[in-house]
Formats: C-alpha cells, sequence, structure tokens
C-alpha cells in the first residue's frame, strides 16, 4: 500500500473510478499501469531531471513551469491513453546565441513515453521514451526505465538514457528546418545509466534523489562545418547528484524545489486537471421534473381513447405548454407533430453538454404534457434547423424505468436517422426571426515568438447573430482593442534570420508577398494585429439544409475570417448510426486587406477537401482531409482527437502537402494540438460553452486552411449514435 | 503625450474590467481559456466563502420550519438534513410514479425516495443517480440478512458508475431501529431505519463519499 498523495489520489480516480468517489486511497489494480505523482523539470512523471516509467492518470492533461538559471520550461502534458504519455514543451534556453542575439533562445520540442510493462510482484513497470525527437533539438535523447514500488512510500527507478540523457548532446545543424523525427538517430551514441528514488513522506511531501548525465551541454554544427559546444547557463553542474522537494498543496496542484549538482536552484509549479474529476461531477443544474404516470383507463376514457386529438384546439394548447417548459430546460421546441398515438418534438439543446441529459428531460416533460393514448414518444435532436437523429421511446417504458440504472433505458430506446421533413409536422410560431447579441471582453494571447514570448490583447467584443429561420442564419462580430502588446508586423525578411518587414515596407512592394515562390497566406498573419480601429473577424450569412436523410449541407458567404473572405460550400454524409462519415468541402476565397474592414487585396485561391471521418471506442476521432489548401499547394492532414463524455476534447493535427521541406521553412509541414474544454466542467453550471485553443507549431503557408465557422461535422455530432450513448449515464440527471 | 496614452490605456482597462458579459446570447460561446480558470477559482473562493459564513446565518428551527410547511403546502412533505452541508430544510413531493416519489426544495434540488428508501437525488453537484438496495426488503421486515447494495454515481466524465457493497441488516441499539452495515471499496456506512410496518418514516442514509450522510423525517406522508 503505497501512500498516495492527494494529488495522486484524485489522479488516481480515473484508472480506478472508486477511488475518485471515494477519495480514499485506494490501490489500481495490478493491471493498470504505474501512476507517478511528482512532474519533473520536464514536465512528465519522473525524478527532478530524469524520467520514471510512471504515467498519469488516463485524460490528464497537466502543465508545469520549471525555472532555473539554466533554462525555463513550460510544459503541457497530457495522457493521451492510460500507457502512453505525450509532452509538448517551449523552453527558454540560458547561454546559448542564435540569430536574434539575445543570449538565450527559445525551443520547442516533443516528448512521448510509453510503458509496456506492468509491475506486478516483483517485476517493476518498463517505460520507453523519446526526448525531443522531432527534429534534432537541444533536449534530444531516448531512455528506457525501470520503476520498482520497494516500500509503500517508497519507489525506485533505474533506466539507460542516450543523447542528453547520457551527456552526449546530439549535434544540431542551424541549416536544417527542423520538425521530422530523426529516426535514425535514436538509441544512438554511447549509453549511460540514470535512476532515482522518491520518498513519500507523507499525502503532500515528497523528496527525490536522483543521478543524472545530463551536463547542459547543446552541440551546434555551423554552416562553416566546425562543431561546438555550448554551455546551457554558466558551467556544467558540479555533481551528478540532483535533490528535490515536492509538496502538494491542493489535490491539483503542485511546487517543487531542487537543485542540480548542488550549485544550481530550482523551482517549479504544476497543475493536472482530470477530465474524469470535475469539482461538480453531477453538475449543478436542478433537478428535473418526474415523470407523471398516466391515469388508469377509467379515470380518464376520453384521453386514452385518443378522442382529443380531432380537437384541432388540442396540438397548439399542448405544444405551447410544452414548450414553455422545455424552455425552462433551456431546449427550444422548434416543431412538434402529435397524432393520438405518437408525439414527435424537434428541440434545439442550448444548455446541456451531453445530448443524452436533454433528451432525457424532454421525454420526462413529455409525459406532463401529452394525453394518455399518446405511447410512442420521438425526440429528434436539430441543430442548426437540421434534424441530426431521432431518439424512439416507449412511453410506458420511460414510466417503468424512471430512476433506474441509465443502460436499461439506452436498451428501450432506438436510435433513428430523422426524417427531414416528415407529415403533420408542425412550426412552433413566434420563435423566428431570432436574434442574439452579446458583449463582452477579449482576450488574444500569441506565443512562440522568441523576441517577445508572450503577446496579449484586450478589448471589447460584440457578437450578434440574427435567424432568420432555422438554418438561416446571419452572424457577425465586431472587435475594438483596448490595449495590449499585439503589433502590426509584417513576415520575416528572406535571409536576414530575425528581422521582419515593417507594414509599411511590406505592403509597398507585391513580390514580398509570395516567398521561394509560394504566396504568403499565413505567413503575415501578423499583419492583421495591432488595429486601434473596430474590426471584424467575422461576417457571414450561413445557410444549413438537410436535402434527404443523413445527408446535411451548408453554404457560407461573407467575411470568412480575419484574413479571407468569400464563399464557402459544404457536404456531409453522416447517418445517426454510423461511426464512419463522408465529407466534401469547397472555398472561393479571397485575401482580406490588412486594415480596410471590407476591403480585399488581389490573391484569390479556391480551396477544397474530400474528408473522411471515423469515430473509434474510447472517444477517439480520426479525420482525413485530402485536397487543395490556401497557397495552392495540394496534399492532406490527419487529425486525431480524443473527446471525453464530458465533452474535453484534445487533439493533434498534421498536414504534408507537395511544398518541399526548403518552401515550407522552418518545421518541414504543418502540425499542431487543439485543447477544448467545455466551461461546465470547472464551473458545475449548466452551458455548452467552451474554452479552447490551438497551438500549433509555426504560421507558415503550406497546409493552410481557411478557417469557416460552423461546419458540419461538429453541428451534426452531438445527437448521435456515438456521442449520444457515450453521455447516456447523464439521461436521468 | 505619454502621460494621456497611459491614462487612456488604463481607462481602456477600467471600461473592459467593468464590462461584465451582457446580452441576451448564453449559448455555445467560444470562451478563453483563462476564463476557464478564473471561473474555477471563483468558484471555489465562493465555496470555502459559503462555509465560512454558513454557521453565521440565522437560522430558524426544524420546528418552526416544519410547522410553517406543514401550514402552507398540501402535499406530502419530508425534513431532509444533509449533514456534509450543515443544513436542514423541508422538501415537498412534486411527483408520485408508483411506489417512487420525487421530493423537492425550493431551490429545485431533488431527493428521490421510495416509501422512505433513497433512490437518488439531483442537482447537488455530487448527486447518487440511482441506489438499488438488495436490503430493502429485510429492513423492512426487520429481519436480519445480508445482501448486496449497488449505488450509481454520476461521474465527471459524463458517466453512471456503480459502487458495489456487502451489507448486513440487524437490529440496532434501540427498539425499533434497523441498522444496515455495508462494506466495500474500503469503506464503510451504515444506515439506520425506523421500520413501522413496512414503512421507513425515519431514517440516516448514506448518500456517498461526498455528500456523507442525510436524515430523513416524515413530515406528511
Amino acid at each position: 500500500m503505497r501512500a498516495h498523495s492527494l494529488l495522486t489520489r484524485r489522479l488516481l480516480a480515473s484508472t480506478v473510478p472508486v477511488a475518485l468517489l471515494l477519495g480514499l486511497g485506494a490501490q489500481p489494480a495490478h493491471t493498470d499501469p504505474l501512476i507517478g505523482n511528482v512532474l519533473n523539470s520536464y514536465g512528465l512523471p519522473g525524478g527532478v531531471d530524469t524520467p520514471t516509467a510512471e504515467m498519469l492518470p488516463d485524460g490528464t492533461l497537466g502543465g508545469t513551469v520549471s525555472y532555473t538559471d539554466r533554462a525555463r520550461r513550460h510544459n503541457v502534458v497530457f495522457q493521451l491513453h492510460p500507457r502512453l504519455t505525450t509532452a509538448l514543451r517551449y523552453s527558454r534556453v540560458e547561454g546559448i546565441n542564435d540569430h536574434n542575439n539575445l543570449g538565450h533562445i527559445w525551443d520547442r520540442s516533443f516528448d512521448l513515453r510509453f510503458q509496456f510493462i506492468d509491475e506486478q510482484g516483483w517485476r517493476p513497470a518498463v517505460s520507453v521514451g523519446l526526448q525531443d525527437f522531432l527534429g534534432t533539438g537541444v533536449y534530444s535523447g531516448e531512455y528506457i526505465v525501470a520503476t520498482k514500488t520497494i516500500t509503500p512510500n517508497i519507489r525506485a527507478s533505474i533506466g539507460i538514457g542516450w543523447g542528453t540523457l547520457a551527456g552526449k548532446p546530439r549535434t544540431i545543424d542551424t541549416e536544417d528546418n527542423g520538425g521530422k523525427p530523426n529516426v535514425d538517430e535514436w538509441f544512438s551514441g554511447s549509453a549511460r545509466p540514470f535512476g532515482s528514488i522518491t520518498w513519500q513522506v507523507n499525502d503532500k511531501l515528497s523528496l527525490v534523489a536522483e543521478y543524472s548525465h545530463d551536463r547542459y551541454l547543446a552541440r551546434y554544427l555551423r554552416p562553416n562545418g566546425t562543431i561546438d559546444d555550448v554551455r546551457q547557463g554558466d558551467d556544467e553542474p558540479d555533481s551528478k547528484f540532483n535533490f528535490g522537494a515536492y509538496y502538494t498543496f491542493n489535490p491539483s496542484y503542485q511546487v517543487g524545489l531542487y537543485t542540480l549538482g548542488g550549485d544550481t536552484f530550482g523551482a517549479q509549479f504544476s497543475f493536472a486537471l482530470n477530465p474524469r474529476n470535475a469539482p461538480f461531477p453531477s453538475g449543478l443544474e436542478k433537478g428535473p421534473a418526474p415523470v407523471r404516470p398516466r391515469p388508469a383507463p377509467s379515470a380518464d376514457p376520453d384521453g386514452w381513447s385518443g378522442a382529443w386529438s380531432a380537437d384541432p384546439t388540442a396540438q397548439p394548447a399542448i405544444q405551447t405548454a410544452l414548450g414553455k417548459a422545455l424552455k425552462d430546460e433551456g431546449q427550444i421546441l422548434e416543431s412538434m407533430a402529435l397524432s393520438s398515438n405518437r408525439a414527435e418534438v424537434r428541440i434545439r439543446n442550448t444548455r446541456y453538454i451531453q445530448q443524452a441529459e436533454a433528451v432525457g428531460r424532454t421525454a420526462r416533460l413529455m409525459t406532463r404534457a401529452l394525453p394518455p393514448s399518446v405511447e410512442t414518444l420521438v425526440i429528434t435532436s436539430n441543430s442548426e434547423g437540421m434534424a441530426t437523429s431521432s431518439v424512439v421511446l416507449r412511453r410506458s417504458d420511460v414510466e417503468r424505468l424512471e430512476n433506474t440504472e441509465a443502460s436499461r433505458i439506452a436498451e428501450a430506446a432506438q436510435l433513428v436517422d430523422a426524417e427531414p421533413r416528415p407529415d403533420g409536422l408542425v412550426t412552433t410560431p413566434d420563435l423566428f426571426p431570432r436574434f442574439r447579441w452579446k458583449l463582452a471582453p477579449y482576450l488574444e494571447l500569441g506565443v512562440f515568438d522568441p523576441q517577445d514570448p508572450l503577446r496579449y490583447e484586450l478589448g471589447a467584443e460584440l457578437k450578434a447573430s440574427y435567424e432568420i429561420m432555422p438554418g438561416l442564419i446571419l452572424s457577425g462580430t465586431v472587435r475594438q482593442r483596448a490595449l495590449g502588446t499585439m503589433k502590426q508586423r509584417g513576415p520575416g525578411i528572406p535571409g536576414q534570420r530575425g528581422e521582419h518587414y515593417t507594414p509599411e515596407e511590406y505592403v509597398s512592394n507585391p513580390d514580398y508577398e509570395y516567398f521561394n515562390g509560394v504566396p504568403r497566406v499565413r505567413s503575415d498573419t501578423r499583419m492583421y494585429t495591432g488595429s486601434d480601429s473596430p474590426t471584424i473577424p467575422e461576417l457571414t450569412l450561413a445557410w444549413y439544409a438537410q436535402p434527404t436523410r443523413a445527408v446535411y449541407t451548408r453554404v457560407t458567404v461573407g467575411l470568412l475570417e480575419r484574413a479571407y473572405g468569400g464563399v464557402s460550400g459544404e457536404v456531409l454524409w453522416k447517418p445517426a448510426n454510423s461511426p464512419l462519415a463522408f465529407g466534401a468541402e469547397v472555398n472561393r476565397v479571397r485575401k482580406r486587406d490588412f486594415e480596410d474592414v471590407f476591403g480585399f487585396r488581389d490573391y484569390e485561391v479556391t480551396t477544397g477537401h474530400v474528408s473522411a471521418y471515423y469515430e473509434f471506442a474510447e472517444g477517439f476521432t480520426a479525420q482525413l482531409d485530402v485536397g487543395k489548401y490556401l497557397a495552392g499547394d495540394k496534399g492532406a492532414t490527419f487529425t486525431l482527437t480524443r473527446e471525453f463524455a464530458n465533452g474535453w476534447r484534445v487533439g493533434a493535427y498534421a498536414t504534408k502537402t507537395d511544398l518541399s521541406d526548403e518552401e515550407f521553412g522552418e518545421g518541414s509541414f504543418d502540425k499542431g494540438i487543439t485543447i477544448s474544454i467545455p466551461v461546465s466542467w470547472a464551473t458545475g453550471t449548466p452551458s455548452r460553452d467552451r474554452a479552447g485553443t490551438t497551438l500549433r507549431s509555426l504560421s507558415r503557408d503550406g497546409g493552410a486552411k481557411v478557417h469557416v465557422n460552423g461546419r458540419l461535422y461538429d453541428k451534426v455530432r452531438d445527437a448521435q449514435s456515438v456521442k449520444l450513448y457515450q453521455g447516456w449515464g447523464s439521461f436521468w440527471r | 503625450m505619454i502621460t494621456s496614452r497611459i491614462h487612456h490605456a488604463a481607462l481602456s482597462a477600467l471600461l473592459i474590467a467593468g464590462l461584465a458579459a451582457c446580452g441576451n446570447d448564453d449559448t455555445g460561446n467560444a470562451t478563453n481559456p483563462l476564463l476557464i480558470a478564473a471561473k474555477a477559482a471563483g468558484g471555489t473562493v465562493a465555496q470555502m466563502r459559503n462555509e465560512k459564513a454558513e454557521p453565521a446565518a440565522p437560522k430558524r428551527t426544524p420546528e418552526q420550519m416544519a410547522a410553517e410547511a406543514l401550514r402552507v403546502n398540501p402535499a406530502p412533505l419530508v425534513m431532509v438534513g444533509f449533514e456534509s452541508l450543515g443544513r436542514t430544510q423541508v422538501m415537498a413531493m412534486t411527483g408520485q410514479n408508483g411506489a417512487m416519489r420525487t421530493f423537492m426544495a425550493p431551490s429545485e434540488e431533488a431527493l428521490i425516495l421510495r416509501d422512505g428508501m433513497v433512490v437518488g437525488t439531483r442537482g447537488l453537484g455530487n448527486d447518487l443517480s440511482v441506489a438499488e438496495p438488495g436490503t430493502e426488503a429485510l429492513i423492512r421486515a426487520g429481519r436480519p440478512g445480508s445482501a448486496k447494495r449497488v449505488m450509481r454515481y454520476y461521474s465527471g466524465d459524463g458517466l453512471e458508475r456503480p459502487l458495489s457493497f456487502d451489507c448486513t441488516v440487524g437490529p440496532g441499539p434501540k427498539a425499533g431501529v434497523v441498522v444496515e452495515s455495508c462494506e466495500g471499496h474500503g469503506t464503510s456506512f451504515q444506515n439506520s431505519y425506523m421500520a413501522q410496518g413496512g414503512h421507513l418514516p425515519v431514517s440516516r442514509q448514506w448518500l456517498g463519499p461526498k455528500l456523507g450522510y442525510v436524515t430523513i423525517q416524515t413530515l406528511r406522508p
């Protein structure tokens, strides 16, 4: 029995749901991966600098800032799979000079760790890891490490490392564009051992001692052919022993103090959020109205006979009453079809992350509003006027199974493709046109610029939408900057690293809008920032339609995004019960003016993709787009997203087009990470708001897409099989 | 010049800060990640403040609350004390489905009972989705024995997760009290019931790890 810290306990919860619920120091079963509770200075479970074989609980998203006078590392860690830890790092490495001549460099790196043997009996857990493996970087190295629980409070790790971990840094070619795995260097060169011991003093405090061969060197191949060794910081660490103390002061937060070789001191702060571990797991929304069982036939013979359906005033009265009750639940009753034994409601969910919760609450309200002869309840989920699925329930099942295990009502329910235009559907009057607006502050952040690592802009944003009828929406956004450090700036000047065109220079010569013959479609993005006058990031008219079952279409016209305007058309085939979907998108766009909100520049292009989507088990979704991108380059984008039932989404994408590495420039191809977290997860209050960001490697011109809002795949999926059943546990919530 | 620019910036900052979001659109907005962190932190602070402020709030006695509720509300009523929340309130029946009754507080938090036996809770943030007490018949009959009890919870990832306990039912320290002792998942709890002719008018039952115990007293059956 290892005494887990609060952090671990909370983190453990995902592999062991019971521990989460009980808040007890429960043990993971032996078949589970070994979970760590100290994050090292690279942001992964480990000692001070060295890795261990430990993992984080599945789905954990964390961050670490680690600071010494050798480096400042900002790490984002994500447990992609119970056995696979991924980390993205943005480090300020001291003592190294590059073209920016700052006395330090800013360096991005990416790590993977895979635990391939579990701890069991005398057998330790064993992991293999790749550190900074996309291109040769300052931290490039590989390792194999074993971790064993010695006593309940002590864990020991021992491993062998290559590259940086062996004190043999890889040679960095300053001419290389980087960004691609250098497979032939992996596990090459001489290897050295490393090890660590972690003593869990009590729930809050852990002490770590380690032996590390990292000499804090970087090795460069200069253009003239010489190889230099450069120190990170002033000199090498005095000894190979490092020590650290880590204190968990809140279940999700940890601070640490450590020393490298006794002469360098460091401090670090880390946090870890687990999607399965919401502050209010069931949400704080009020209790639902309970089912109202039907009276005995003898008590209401008229209601049971169905004779009421001949009365023309019956449906309008029922529709009004039900619409009002649904409105209190954040559901818009867009239309309804009613006969003596069947009722279909078409709802738009504006409140609950889980469509199943919206469906469950609607089903209960239907039992309260409909005459007894209605036995078949059909709940159709609408999204932008498109009917994306129908849940068919028997009213007697709803009555019989209320507040029982959610899987029982799932078995009794049927999920089918919705009929786009069924007979007898009556639109609820007075819902449309619908005008919505919102005035709120906005904050925009810019990172990954070595000369200005964190840029920001703060201002006011007015968003408005005018929905003429379901599916036909005029929407726009106006922003007014108030203050910030974001400035307008041209792209880098070719051949003069670290130098950029001024905005005036950049617009003075049309040739500057091409680089190596490739039009600058994204690398001049910062020309669009820093304006003191109002900007219109988006102003569009969108039309969504459903020509036939399972086929959805969208046409969007207007200012699609900050940099492009034009027309975008999309079609998607996605049956309600199919994990597979196909789509196609064509955009004819023109580059917008840098200053004039309604003006355009000369560059015009047609882009388009055909896409295939597949929803795997455990919330993984894969998407493959093949087509033509903004710069006229042709290629493909692969995106893998992991989505948890509570709406957390973490994804990674990579795009490779027919541009050569040289034409593309630094990074070689486009890749990035997207993170999206529903606000309700943190606050407990029901809402469909999301907080999200995309971390892309660099703004380059290859593999760039137009950012069109309202893509069909995300509009359609919420009420379809995979996502609906993933959240089905909320049906009776 | 510079000063005026700083003034201008400071003024704008104030204006922006004062610009709490307003509008009639509260759905589906993309939000900055910092907001979520701020909201989470704000929630914790508010919670801590509430925890501190709670004891100071003037309170009516349970007897006063019961008397008033019986006067104004004709529906079946229960008096419910959430021990972990330090809160006692009267809840009124809002629906009945067979033997299952849903009781709600004015804040629309709900407690679902089957003739006195807790079936579930709603709206408390750490809700019990459904309890399946295999011990129910023993308890109502006041008969000793043992059986399984399954408690299902809404977990943070939108699923329903079951906990299964081994329970034994036996007489309590006082006459007329039945005690159900349960163990499992490294924890244990004891529910006590006053069983009268198969009904459970008074009881103290465990809702779950976060919510702890609740005491339930029937005011009007």
